[in-house]
């Protein structure tokens, strides 16, 4: 196991790299950049710019000069919010993505694991459409409609809830979560119904059940747990993917998460929050995937780490 | 409640209780017992709160509650004393000198004319690469140094003793006294920016002599601005606590005003005519010296060609965006790049092709078309960019225009800032803008064109004679000639149709009737010391609200 | 490692991943599967659902009396019946039934396109190693997970400010970041089919390694490519969506469900007819797809038998 997980590691520190250099050349490769509004400038004023942040070399010396500042962990000040560290910037954004999309997460799986096994027992009958059809639903709307509609009853009409921002506690992120929540249902219940009927299926619950174990049991008991393990491949990816947040969930409900900063960094050439951006969430997907590895083989003893 | 019913129907919720609108929210923000906090939808996030980087309104807005100029805003926006109590000029009106009163930074240095002087030659020091810069190109030496040709002391502004401020003019230019209540005048704390570089706009750093100070600046959650004790007057402020939202989602932000949780958002044009009808007391609109136009990039390959730029202004129906398009808010067609009804300018005749009927209008068109080698073979291809916040209605009823004459012409959206961007960048072939003027003089609209103004010049717009006569006006220290001569530059730069102009504006706001001083003004400032609310018991200097029409 | 889903937005990721631990198993004898499909009542309903929409899309713009791009003056905001349209107009007056049906076009249009595209490069490359393995193998999925590892939202990013906003460039962005997990399916379906001794009689025949992945393994690999390709296509009707909010989608004057259900979230309280129709447009769509999907997997995969 130990040495699995040091082999992941190592494997991804060439990744990693392999993800800054491919991010970092795309970016410059893009037209623009963060200073070309200032192109009617007098020449030595975009010199003067262009020296501060070393755009006046060569880029595969920019490159190294990146590379170099990243291995200490320097991401380097935000090129467009002037006198604002990178890192900072992420620092204040990521929580309030994490928590929002965390929660939601959570939150489908319990009722994706929950349709999905109602499905699974059910399976081509009543109880299974309707199951997969509630499931899906939830995929058919596009969340900038359900965003908006829920706003709409719970805010504007009941004023249960707020309509944007974060400034009402708990409160404020009812509604983001159900927005995330919503869509991530239908993957997890079609996931969770595909391995249960599988397990279903299997030798050993058939054995189960003619030993006499009552339904109830060879499902919570028995069958659960291994046909839960498939789900980890999904999960892996998806927590990393949530932590660095929704872009229209930020726009939607006027959050500070890193899913809107990402978007408008990018469009405005802020190479230095980009790039760290994109190495956080890589770090990020690299990591979960691991988790997700080690939880699989602990859940699931037919699973070997190589 | 008919239509949330069918709204319930595209399919989440089941049931819904009672519908009846919920105005007293208890989603508001909090705020600390005893304490007023105005809540204020401000559609962007500041990039700066620099006053000599800020460009946008939503930043300016935030900038001008915490510093304060020579002279200062009252509560609709008129001149007053600011940092000057007084001033006087000399007969040739090129020497302007200031008094200045005694006041303090929020830290407890006190304010002095130096302050002033550092801050004129920062903006102007192209180092700082202030875009506004050009604004100031009156002061004395103020192109020179921008330009890089002379050192930043060459200036011509000087601080005598700690309370004057002298600024020395390289023509007369009444309009100063506007300027000087506008960001790019305003003092910074050379301490603080000494010390700490780019980095003095922190929170933690930044210190104002205004009537509220920089508290938090969170980016996409909000920047807050609480009361500044040191302020000289701050016994008549209210307001405890300002935070500015970057409602970029403006349908969003309207229910959060209506819902009470926010006090104030800005209209989008096309939502002005339904919030009227919905919440008529919430809505405010007021003429304002603003246009809105479609820059036409003449540095483009295809639309350097002025017989293209005029056959695209011609055919566009300007009565059916101001009228139909804008649901009848009381806009006016505009073919003329400055607003009518500003003060000592004659506005010069409208082109001759405004008055022809639509059809003869798209005749001329095609022949000027044909005649830059275009036509039903070989179709004019036109891109648009346009800005998110904007009402795409208008682009598109553009568009259809256009393809009468058998342009074929494409829209890109982006989100505001990064449309404008495309814009100073010259990364477009036909731009959606809107100006408003820094203060009330035709020449605030006029120097958007003129060739040195730059980046904010965004077709790259350049006829040495429109130039030549600007520099003239400028020179010109009798108005009624100014405004004739300035009048004479807006004919020739109208015949060469750097711009496609849309219609002047009105703007729109939803504001919380709770609310007081808040004033209705050709500029739309609104500062926040003079505001209150009506169930508080502080009442300040604003008085009541201006009622709603 | 499976594909990261870009903060939830396109829909059939969680579909595919478990395409992936299903498609060893994924050959089994068509006649079985369609036999089993044509039972499935929701996905044969969803299949005539589908077809009527495509027929309605294909051939009635031609037979309204009304153009999608057709902007009356008079007719602003028309509520639904008034004035002749069915389901009302938008802003500048244009006929929503007209929009709607052009819009319907463009989303199955992009849905089919960039899934196409996604299946060429992601079933050469699959294929490619999971036919030779060993370092090419290697090699290429690291590809793959590097691209994984970069966010969707930067790929739009660059794509567009690069090469500018048309409607193919979104068909290609989106079929090229959809490949990835289409690669990795047929990968480990290839991995499985290769060492069975058809292949090897095949190779034994002296048939070149492309010849025998374009006879022989390719064609093998047909049931999980169907029915990921069944979950791909509302992703991408999903994701174009997306595209449209962030406005980078479609460009006036054309439209699609996505560029129409935004415009009608705008307009919602003032004229929720804009929202409504597209919106039920939209879902019965996915739905439908979905169904198909579902029907597909059930059908194709023994595991249900």
């Amino acid at each position: 196991m130990l040495r699995f997980i040091l082999r992941r590691l190592l494997v991804a520190i060439p990744t990693i790299f392999v993800v800054i250099t491919v991010a970092f050349f795309m970016m410059r490769a893009a037209p623009g950049s963060p200073y070309s509004i200032q192109r009617k400038l007098p020449p030595e004023i975009e010199e003067n710019l262009k020296k501060k942040y070393h755009f006046d070399e060569p880029l595969i010396v920019q490159y190294g000069r990146y590379l170099s500042q990243v291995a200490v962990g320097d991401f380097g000040p935000s090129m467009k919010y002037e006198g604002r560290e990178v890192v900072d910037i992420i620092k204040q954004a990521v929580p309030t993505s994490a928590k929002i999309g965390l929660t939601a997460l959570f939150l489908s799986l319990i009722i994706g694991i929950g349709l999905g096994i109602i499905a699974a027992l059910r399976q081509n009958r009543f109880a299974d459409y309707f199951a997969s059809t509630i499931a899906v639903i939830g995929v058919c709307v596009p969340t900038f409609v359900t965003g908006p509609l829920l706003v709409l009853i719970f805010a504007t009409n009941l004023g249960w809830l707020p309509t944007a921002g974060i400034g009402a506690g708990l409160k404020s992120f009812v509604l983001p979560v159900i927005v995330l929540t919503l869509p991530a249902i239908a993957g997890i219940a079609r996931l969770t119904r595909a391995s249960m009927i599988e397990v279903l299926n299997s030798n050993f619950i058939r054995t189960a059940r003619a030993k006499g174990l009552s339904g109830s049991t060879v499902v919570f008991r028995h069958a659960l747990k291994p046909a839960l393990v498939p789900l980890m491949g999904y999960l892996g990816p998806a927590t990393a993917g949530v932590i660095t947040g929704s872009l229209i969930v930020d726009k939607l409900f006027r959050l500070p998460g890193l899913g809107k900063i990402f978007f408008t960094a990018g469009i405005q050439r802020d190479y230095t929050l980009v790039m760290a951006i994109v190495i956080l969430s890589a770090v990020l997907i690299l990591v979960f995937n691991l988790l997700a590895d080690i939880a699989q083989a602990l859940m699931d003893p037919r699973v070997r780490l190589t | 409640m008919k239509r949330l019913a069918i709204l319930l129907a595209v399919g989440l919720m089941g049931s819904v209780a009672g519908c009846a609108a919920n105005k007293a929210s208890g989603a508001r923000m909090p705020c600390p017992a005893g304490k007023l906090c105005l809540e204020w939808g401000n559609t962007s996030d500041p990039v700066s709160l620099d006053p000599h980087k800020t460009q946008g309104t939503w930043e300016s807005r935030i900038v001008n509650d915490m510093l304060i100029g020579l002279t200062d805003n009252d509560a609709e926006g008129n001149v007053i004393p600011g940092m000057a109590t007084s001033w006087e000029t000399s007969p040739d009106g090129l020497v302007w000198t200031f008094h200045l009163r005694e006041a303090k930074w929020s830290d407890g240095v006190p304010v002095t004319g130096e302050d002033f002087v550092y801050a004129l030659r920062r903006i102007m020091d192209p180092k700082t690469a202030a875009e506004y810069a050009s604004l100031l190109y009156f002061i004395k030496n103020g192109e020179e140094v921008n330009a890089g040709d002379a050192p930043p002391t060459a200036l011509g502004v000087e601080s005598p003793d700690p309370r004057t401020v002298r600024i020395t003019l390289k023509h007369p230019a009444p309009y100063i006294l506007q300027l000087a209540k506008h960001q790019t005048m305003y003092p910074v704390p050379r301490h603080m920016v000494e010390k700490y570089g780019d980095k003095w706009t922190d929170p933690e750093h930044y210190v104002s002599n205004g009537p509220y100070k920089l508290v938090a600046w969170k980016l996409g959650d909000k920047v807050t601005i609480e009361k500044n004790p040191l302020y000289w007057e701050a016994s008549t402020v209210c307001i405890d606590r300002v935070n500015f939202y970057p409602t970029e989602d403006p349908g969003s932000a309207e229910r959060q005003v209506r819902s009470g949780e926010l006090d104030y958002q800005g209209l989008r044009l096309n939502r002005i005519a339904y919030q009227k009808r919905e919440a008529p007391e919430y809505v405010h609109t007021h003429i304002y010296l603003g246009n809105a136009y479609l820059p036409l990039n003449t540095g483009s390959a295809k639309l350097r060609d002025p017989r293209l730029r005029k056959a695209l202004s011609m055919v566009v129906d300007r009565d059916f965006l101001s009228h139909d398009v804008m649901l009848g808010i009381g806009m006016e067609s505009a073919y003329n790049f400055v607003p009518p009804g500003i003060a000592g300018y004659p506005n010069p005749p409208e082109p001759e092709w405004a008055a022809w009927p639509m059809e003869r209008r798209q005749q001329e068109a095609r022949r000027l078309l044909a005649e830059a080698g275009y036509g039903p073979k070989n179709p004019l291809e036109i891109e648009i960019k346009q800005r998110s916040m904007d009402v795409t209605a208008t682009q598109a009823s553009v568009q259809n225009d256009w393809s009468k004459i058998g342009v074929k012409t494409t829209i890109i959206t982006a989100e505001t800032q990064i449309a404008y961007q495309y814009y100073r960048t010259g990364d477009f072939e036909v731009g959606d803008a809107g100006w408003i003027a820094d203060y009330n003089d035709p020449m605030s609209f006029l120097y958007l064109m003129h060739s040195k103004t730059g980046a904010m010049n965004y077709g790259k717009y350049a006829n040495p004679e429109y130039d030549r006569l600007l520099d003239l006006a400028d020179n010109e220290p009798h108005p009624k000639k100014r405004g004739e001569i300035l009048a004479q530059a807006e004919t020739v730069m109208m015949n060469d149709n750097p711009a496609i102009n849309l219609y002047f504006q009105i703007y729109g706001n939803l504001v919380s009737p709770r609310l007081t001083g808040y004033k209705d003004n050709i500029s739309d400032t609104h500062p926040s010391r003079f505001m209150s609310f009506k169930d508080a018991s502080c009442k300040a200097a604003g008085g009541d609200s201006t009622p709603t029409r | 490692m499976s594909r990261q889903p870009s903060a939830f937005i396109p829909g059939s990721r969680a579909g595919a991943a478990a395409m992936e631990s299903a498609a060893v198993q994924g050959r089994s004898l068509w006649d079985d599967a369609r036999r089993r499909l044509f039972r499935n009542k929701a996905a044969v309903t969803s299949m005539i659902v589908i077809a009527v929409m495509v027929a309605l899309a294909l051939v009635l713009p031609f037979l309204l009396p009304f153009k999608y791009n057709e902007i009356t003056h008079t007719d602003v905001l028309k509520a639904p019946l008034q004035s002749g349209h069915l389901l009302g107009t938008d802003t500048l007056g244009r006929d929503l039934f007209a929009r709607i049906l052009t819009g319907l076009r463009m989303s199955i249009t992009i849905g089919i396109v960039a899934t196409a595209v996604a299946l060429v490069i992601g079933v050469a490359w699959g294929a490619t190693a999971g036919y030779f393995g060993g370092r090419i193998d290697e090699v290429m999925m690291r590809i793959v997970d590097v691209l994984y590892s970069l966010p969707f939202i930067f790929f739009v990013i660059i794509l567009m400010v690069t090469f500018g906003r048309n409607i193919i460039l979104i068909f290609v962005a989106i079929g090229a970041v959809e490949w990835l997990t289409m690669s990795r399916i047929v990968r480990a379906q290839t991995m499985s089919l290769k060492n069975m001794e058809f292949i090897e009689s095949a190779r034994a025949t002296g048939l070149t390694a492309g010849q025998i992945i374009g006879r022989h393994v390719v064609p093998n690999l047909l049931g999980p490519v169907v029915v990921y390709i069944t979950l791909t296509v509302p992703g991408v009707i999903l994701t174009e969506a997306f595209l449209s909010y962030i406005g980078m989608g479609v460009q006036e004057p054309r439209t699609s469900l996505g560029r129409l259900i935004n415009s009608g979230v705008t307009n919602m309280e003032q004229a929720p007819w804009l929202l409504i129709f597209p919106c039920i447009v939209m879902a019965v769509l996915l739905l439908a797809l979905n169904f198909i999907g579902d029907g597909l997997r059930d059908a194709i995969d023994p595991k249900d038998r």
